[in-house]
């Protein structure tokens, strides 16, 4: 009996050890609470709001014509994926570092119009103090660049920005972080089964 | 003399100097922005630059590239792109892109829409572009 039970501690180390070797990267994302805004215009408490499940999480803004759209459509193609191969309680939350302008509604048309189902995707908004703060946690930065006043007085601009995709397993740890552009939908998918196993 | 000419230009038209293929956009809505992507190639024995696009659905058009400074992005406008004789320039994805700013209705994946390319030497070409969700 005893032999048994050494031997299934000594499984579950390897399996243990194999993930880590993956997956290195092992932040801990829930010693703090952040309070944000979702797409609908609710209160939700970030990490609370994602805590037992795998996170797949992306940095946007919505204004963004080229990198962030890539960011979105490839969080999408990886929920395809997770789908084709029969996982489908991943979650996915995109979290906006313009918060002056990406207001609840607009998310929620910006998901709309690329077909994010809301039972599996969350778009997160809030004030700029506390997505500065969260975005910090993330290590992802965005700049304000281009600013000028179109002719109706309002201030446009664009932004520099992490590109970024991150990873969250089902304890609210950050596990690994990917170009979000350009990101490999099959390694991504791969890091999510190890996390399963 | 002039009958001839018709008839030889009607048998024989010339060669478009410039080719635009690839034309699509990608989804977005009203107000928002996003971006149309073509490959254009350059046929012809001279240099052309592309220095203007025209578009009914934007309130505002210009010509960007996304650039990256470490692992940041970012994206700034350019005045003109220039196509070298015989080659070929791809305005793509994470590259150069046409920016459609203040979107006056939602574009949905499979809609058709317009443009006018205006380029120095080959002058105005429309093409139309069909959107896409994809990358």
């Amino acid at each position: 009996m005893n032999k048994i039970f050494t031997i299934l501690i000594s499984i579950i180390l390897l399996l243990s050890i194999s993930c880590k070797e993956k997956l290195p990267l092992d932040k801990d994302l829930t010693k703090k609470n952040y309070n944000l805004i979702n797409q609908e215009g609710e209160d939700v408490v970030f990490p609370e709001i994602i805590k037992g499940h795998i996170i797949v999480m992306g940095f946007i803004y919505t204004h963004c014509p080229d990198i962030c759209p890539m960011t979105t459509h490839n969080m999408y193609l990886t929920q395809k994926k997770l789908k084709e191969d029969g996982i489908d309680d991943v979650k996915f939350v995109a979290l906006s570092f313009d918060p002056d302008r990406d207001l609840p509604e607009v998310l929620r048309k910006f998901a709309e119009i690329r077909e994010l189902d809301f039972k599996s995707w969350t778009l997160l908004t809030g004030d700029r103090t506390t997505v500065n703060e969260l975005m910090k946690r993330f290590d992802v930065r965005a700049i304000k660049t281009d600013e000028n006043l179109d002719e109706d007085g309002i201030l446009e601009y664009s932004m520099m920005h992490t590109d970024r995709i991150s990873l969250i397993d089902e304890n609210g740890r950050l596990r690994k972080n990917y170009k979000g552009s350009t990101l490999n939908i099959e390694e991504i998918v791969n890091d999510i089964k190890t996390l399963m196993d | 003399m002039n009958i001839l000419l018709i008839i030889l230009l009607v048998s024989f038209p010339p060669e478009d100097k410039i080719k635009i293929n690839n034309v699509w956009m990608r989804t977005s809505s009203q107000n928002m922005a996003t971006a149309l992507y073509f490959t254009i190639e350059n046929t012809s024995e001279k240099a052309d630059t592309l220095f203007r696009v025209d578009s009914d659905i934007a309130g505002k058009v210009e010509i960007h590239e996304t650039y990256s400074q470490g692992d940041m992005m970012g994206m700034q406008k350019v005045d003109f792109l220039a196509i070298k004789s015989k080659k070929i320039l791809e305005l793509k994805p994470g590259s150069y892109h046409v920016m459609l700013m203040k979107l006056k209705e939602d574009v949905n994946d499979g809609d058709k829409e317009n443009f006018v390319l205006h380029f120095k030497q080959a002058g105005e070409i429309n093409v139309t572009a069909t959107a896409k969700k994809s990358n």
